[in-house]
């Protein structure tokens, strides 16, 4: 799988929310998309899952638009989390996971073991409205583990903005697992330290342009990172002498 | 279906069937004696059309309730939110006032104002509320209460313009009540419309599930929205329009039932599309009953009057019981 993205310009009225984005990922990678608030980061996110359409430029899977497919095709290839669900019923978290399959056709097996892999099989008919911020967050990244295609696109927007060190970690995990099974991950993740630990290429976004991209371990350092976020940022070395990035 | 469920059904039908066995037994007499007798052949069609017109426009106001529930991402949302009422009654009225002023009878002259009235208001509805991305639920909203203040104000200058005894027609036109006489092919005709409407919602069920998930997460899973809410808009449109035609704008109906099947199935959108027909038909099959058991001395009152006076009660215990404080 090749994502390309040419030229991308995304307008709201007068603000240009992206100018000019041009990028490429392969599959089998973790994409991480980092930048300060309101850089882009969401609406780039959804341009990539065929969920915005933007004002110029294209995004193309394999070298096909995914806007021109319909829903159904595209959601077999593409599944998405956003930064906070919303379910109008009253839904059990099963069902909400249960909705992922809905192009795709029902697979209790699946839902199960989406629900065990991000530690909610045991919670699973607790109401939507009844849940806890985390539990919904791990429910909706559930349902894009059972909607998912091995060798798809896995496009999320601040997967783990709600969740403990705990579930951070399984969620850090899973991903890693879906990129080694060919997928294209590709996250918005604010904690800079996790998006360094987790990122084989790196997306930097500043005022809707794209400052850095390329290869994690060679774009995100404490300079560039400082200067596009505006902090002072460090290394600091761990007792196992493992770099850390802090903000002294 | 899990065995929940089947009680609930079970009870609900028969429940239905013992409200539709009393509509045809209540008796009262000319001085208001009240008795429990089984009616003579000469009055059965005088009972026995209602109690099927209430279960039709009672399916028809309950499934067309969840359907736009849906659509409008409103639980507050009911048949009447689009405007189709008070261009129904607009329609009524100027039918109304033709046939007055012209001194002509207009075969099935209030039926085809309503009818002219409401698609006159949805279709400006659709039109007012279509963006690039198809319906919107929150203009639809917006435009659906603009649309019913335009059509109000239109209905109180034409009732400004008729004399007395026509504002009398209208006004109890306006309350809603079931009709005792109308041919049975008609009432089959319209009874079909609304089971085709049933099962069409309940095909869509899982559309409409997934479609309670945001229109972002919705698209992802493979909804085509667009194409979901004109289908949405046009059905339960149609299934409203039914139930003006029968028996003009019934309240509360199309509001409660929805959540009265959700409260007693708790279940998928497949299975609430035949919850919110039955839970309809038996409260209007209900409200029905009570107006022929009231006697206030002045005649029995319109139909509508209950569903309002009930429903508004019914639906403030389910609010409160929602919030937990019954």
């Amino acid at each position: 799988m090749r994502l390309h993205i040419s030229s991308l310009i995304v307008r709201y009225g007068k603000l240009t929310a992206l100018r000019d984005i041009t990028a490429s990922a392969e599959g089998g990678k973790i994409v991480c998309v980092l930048g300060p608030n309101a850089s882009g980061k969401s609406t780039l996110l959804r341009c990539i899952a065929g969920l915005q359409t933007p004002t110029r430029g294209k995004v193309l899977l394999d070298g096909a638009s995914l806007l021109r497919l319909h829903p159904r095709a595209r959601a077999s290839k593409v599944a998405w989390v956003p930064r906070s669900s919303e379910v109008g019923g009253r839904f059990t978290l099963r069902r909400v996971v249960e909705l992922g399959r809905y192009a795709l056709g029902p697979s209790p097996a699946r839902v199960d073991d989406a629900l065990a892999t991000v530690d909610l099989l045991d919670r699973a008919d607790t109401i939507w409205h009844e849940a806890s911020a985390g539990m919904k967050q791990r429910t909706s990244i559930a349902r894009a583990l059972a909607q998912r295609t091995p060798g798809g696109l896995l496009v999320l927007d601040e997967p783990t903005s709600a969740l403990d060190l705990r579930h951070i970690r399984i969620v850090s995990d899973v991903l890693r697992k879906c990129a080694s099974e060919g997928d294209l991950v590709i996250a918005a993740i604010h904690d800079v330290a996790l998006a360094i630990h987790l990122a084989d290429t790196a997306f930097v976004l500043r005022h809707g342009e794209l400052v850095l991209a390329g290869q994690s371990s060679a774009i995100l350092s404490p300079g560039s990172l400082g200067e596009v976020f505006g902090v002072d940022l460090a290394w600091a070395t761990d007792e196992a002498g493992k770099r850390h990035l802090v903000s002294p | 279906m899990k065995p929940r469920h089947i009680f609930v059904w079970i009870v609900l039908l028969c429940v239905l069937a013992a409200c539709c066995f009393a509509r045809l037994m209540i008796t009262r007499s000319i001085s208001g004696e009240l008795s429990f007798v089984w009616p003579e052949s000469t009055y059965i069609g005088y009972r026995i059309v209602p109690m099927f017109a209430a279960i039709i426009v009672g399916g028809a106001l309950g499934v067309s309730g969840m359907g736009l529930q849906v659509l409008l991402r409103n639980p507050l949302a009911s048949p009447w939110i689009l405007g189709l009422s008070s261009g129904a009654g607009l329609g009524v009225m100027a039918s109304m006032m033709i046939e007055h002023y012209r001194g002509i009878g207009i075969p099935e002259g209030e039926t085809i104002g309503a009818v002219a009235g409401a698609i006159v208001a949805l279709v400006a509805v659709y039109l007012l509320s279509r963006g690039h991305g198809g319906l919107d639920p929150v203009t639809m909203v917006l435009v659906g209460v603009v649309v019913s203040v335009i059509c109000g104000a239109g209905i109180m200058v034409l009732q400004h313009l008729v004399p007395m005894g026509l504002r009398g027609s209208f006004t109890t036109w306006l309350m809603g009540s079931l009709p005792e006489t109308m041919s049975y092919v008609r009432l089959g005709i319209l009874g079909g419309v609304v089971c085709v409407g049933t099962l069409l919602l309940a095909w869509w069920g899982p559309s409409l599930d997934a479609a309670c998930l945001s229109d972002d997460e919705a698209t992802s899973v493979g909804v085509h929205l667009p194409s979901l809410r004109f289908r949405l808009f046009l059905v339960s449109s149609i299934l409203a329009a039914v139930g003006v035609i029968i028996a003009g704008p019934i309240a509360f109906v199309g509001l409660i039932a929805p959540h009265g099947a959700r409260l007693l199935l708790r279940s998928n959108h497949r299975m609430l599309a035949f919850g919110s027909a039955i839970v309809g038909a038996l409260l209007l099959v209900c409200a029905d009953d009570a107006r022929q058991l009231l006697d206030l001395g002045t005649g029995r009152l319109p139909v509508g009057i209950l569903t309002s006076g009930i429903g508004g009660f019914v639906f403030l215990l389910l609010l409160l019981r929602g919030r937990g404080k019954v």
